[in-house]
């Protein structure tokens, strides 16, 4: 597939704490770093897997992030890369020697008619995932795809509605914040009210980037830079911004009724139309807003997301997250002993999922940052929901041959599964980034419909 | 060769002669399958809390003379119903990971998946008040955990719940009777020794197989 391969850009990458490095250089603290973390966690592979009960994973698209996923999903238990697909040869090789017991194909057809093959995980362009998820749910194997789903509201759909009718293959969508037990955390604590009634919620990614890729040849150029291609780009909030518009939806506990957009291209003047800088206002119920922003003209201060509520005020950053009380807000009790961190004149309460067990596993490094990454949890729940969903549909088919799809479909909504994004939840991310791209690209407010969102 | 011919002639006669013999039994029978909405819970104990696993499949099926109804009479339950139940052991769910692969480990469930059950017989201790209602009886049966049968003695509730026949029951158990050692896992917390004693309780659904 035609994923980009330089490493100058990766639309997915403040999501694995870009500034973690620097923070820990800071304080002196030694930054335990990606070899390290990797060496230890395939130490604890080798010693526990069990290859027999691995289940065989085929990855499509090898760019930048699909060589991610590649390097994260192999180092986890219970999962074996047995082919990867690209359809540009130098991605494919380059995958390769990161892999070589994998069986290596041009053509993901050949992927969906291995019967070794269990799941696939899909890492293609966006306007590419349609086809191959639906031909993947066709030959019975378990998916995850990227987000955006889709490039087109319609496409998106398409794509929610086959997993719904295919109870039988576990479906993910690439939302990794979802997974995120600091997120989950989070939640517990919003949903308890500790940032009193919501008022508005701010977001924000910035770099200096000009999410073009370079190659010698034209055609390559072409293939890679389909996100600055209008007519199949999502645009930066559908490829970029999405994952804060999900956290966003996800925390405010309510789903936008419109949005204003604008976007400008000012420093990227290279030809391309697609902007380099858009800010959009979501509207939510209750006179709640949301204002997200994407800019790859100027670098400060990176990403994060506050959400204001009328006792404080929580600041998510990496996968970190801290809170500032208001001085006429109610005394939690906890927040004495908690660990603060200062942000110029302001004192913030750091929040962490349980800080000491954390500590105990060992997953914490220097300053309290988890060690593992989003996506390490969301491809950690997609191998064991995959392993969960498999063993729950064998038993139940076997048991009950004549039962129904309805009944299989409510079998396995009760089986336990890890916390992932749904296809409900890619689709509803998907379709709000979608209309905040519609409305940068057209200047003006695009109303989203109550309708839009039931599948 | 001749021989051989009559032989085989005989031997073809004679099953043909047992499976009309064994369709009209199955004539004067009604068969239940199992259906979903089943639900197993086992309870035990440990050196730190209570446990639970839990369950939402028992297969299987039950087959009882054409008589039977579940009327205040009840006459036909003393012909001996034939009742074969399973619980893949897989489908068992602490809610923990870590607990379930010491479950599975502990239960041997790669060489024994499932958890079998053989009715023996039933007798019927509390006939019901209402046509269909609850009715009390005790079941002896065969159980075999992890390889290992024992006999086992239960009191169960069959009552029908719209089409379903419905049967509830619970039996308590020890772990060493099947030839399993209590786990007693290494975990973050420090050691933990699950208790021997365990309870198996069930809801079972099933409903009349299809006339074929």
């Amino acid at each position: 597939m035609n994923i980009p391969e330089s490493k100058e850009f990766d639309r997915r990458q403040f999501l694995k704490g870009g500034s973690l490095a620097a923070l820990m250089a800071l304080m002196g603290g030694v930054e335990l770093t990606f070899a390290q973390e990797k060496k230890e966690a395939e130490a604890a592979k080798a010693t526990d897997e069990d290859e027999s009960d691995s289940i065989n994973f085929g990855v499509i698209g090898l760019g930048v992030w699909g060589k991610e996923i590649i390097s994260t999903l192999g180092r986890l238990k219970g999962a074996q890369i047995t082919m990867i697909c690209d359809k540009y040869p130098a991605s494919l090789k380059r995958a390769g020697n990161m892999l070589p017991k994998a069986k290596q194909v041009a053509d993901y057809k050949q992927i969906l008619d291995d019967k070794e093959i269990q799941a696939v995980i899909i890492a293609t362009p966006t306007h590419l995932h349609k086809e191959i998820v639906l031909a993947a749910l066709q030959a019975g194997k378990h998916v995850y795809c990227e987000a955006p789903l889709a490039n087109t509201v319609e496409d998106s759909r398409a794509i929610a509605l086959a997993a719904r009718a295919n109870p039988k293959s576990y479906f993910q969508a690439g939302l990794q914040n979802r997974s995120d037990p600091q997120r989950a955390f989070l939640i517990q604590f919003i949903r308890a009210g500790a940032m009193g009634r919501n008022i508005k919620a701010r977001t924000q990614w910035h770099k200096k980037t000009s999410w073009r890729f370079t190659s010698p040849n034209p055609d390559r150029e072409q293939e890679l830079n389909w996100r600055l291609q209008p007519e199949v780009s999502a645009g930066l909030m559908g490829e970029t911004a999405i994952h804060h518009l999900d956290a966003a939806t996800w925390f405010l506990n309510a789903k936008p009724r419109s949005v204003v957009g604008f976007g400008s291209l000012i420093q990227w003047t290279d030809g391309r139309s697609v902007h380099d800088t858009v800010q959009t206002m979501l509207e939510f119920p209750g006179s709640v807003r949301l204002n997200s922003e994407v800019c790859l003209a100027n670098s400060f201060d990176a990403d994060y997301e506050i959400y204001y509520g009328t006792d404080s005020a929580i600041m998510v950053r990496d996968n970190k997250a801290w809170m500032f009380k208001e001085v006429d807000s109610p005394l939690l009790g906890w927040e004495v002993y908690a660990r603060k961190d200062t942000f110029f004149s302001e004192t913030g309460i750091a929040l962490m999922a349980n800080a000491t067990k954390q500590i105990a596993h060992g997953n914490v490094g220097p300053g309290g940052t988890n060690l593992f990454t989003p996506l390490y949890y969301a491809l950690e729940a997609f191998v064991h929901n995959v392993g969960e969903v498999s063993s729950g549909v064998e038993d139940f088919t076997s048991t009950f041959v004549n039962a129904d799809t309805k009944a299989l479909a409510d079998h396995v909504a009760k089986i336990v599964k890890l916390p992932a994004a749904g296809y409900k939840e890619g689709y509803e991310a998907t379709l709000i980034a979608l209309k905040a791209n519609e409305a940068v690209n057209k200047g003006s407010r695009i109303e989203i419909n109550k309708e839009l969102f039931s599948l | 060769m001749k021989n051989a011919l009559n032989t085989r002639q005989l031997v073809s006669r004679l099953a043909l002669f047992l499976a009309l013999s064994v369709s009209t039994s199955y004539a004067e029978s009604v068969r239940y399958d199992a259906e979903p909405g089943s639900k197993v819970k086992i309870e035990g104990t440990s050196t730190v809390h209570d446990w639970t696993v839990e369950g939402q499949i028992i297969g299987g099926f039950m087959e009882v003379d054409s008589s039977f109804k579940l009327d205040p009479g009840l006459k036909s339950i003393t012909v001996n119903p034939k009742v074969q139940a399973a619980v893949p052991v897989r489908s068992l769910k602490s809610g923990k990971k870590r607990m379930d692969e010491v479950m599975r480990e502990a239960m041997k469930e790669k060489t024994h998946a499932k958890i079998d059950y053989q009715l023996l017989s039933l007798k019927v201790k509390e006939a019901p008040t209402t046509s269909g209602g609850p009715t009390s009886l005790d079941a002896i049966g065969t159980l075999t955990i992890a390889g290992v049968t024992k006999t086992n003695f239960m009191p169960v509730i069959m009552e029908m719940s719209g089409k379903s026949l419905k049967v509830t029951g619970k039996t308590k158990l020890k772990m060493t009777d099947f030839g399993i050692k209590p786990p007693a896992p290494e975990l973050a917390m420090g050691l933990i020794k699950t208790g021997d004693d365990i309870t198996i309780s069930f809801e079972w659904l099933t409903t009349p197989a299809a006339v074929k």
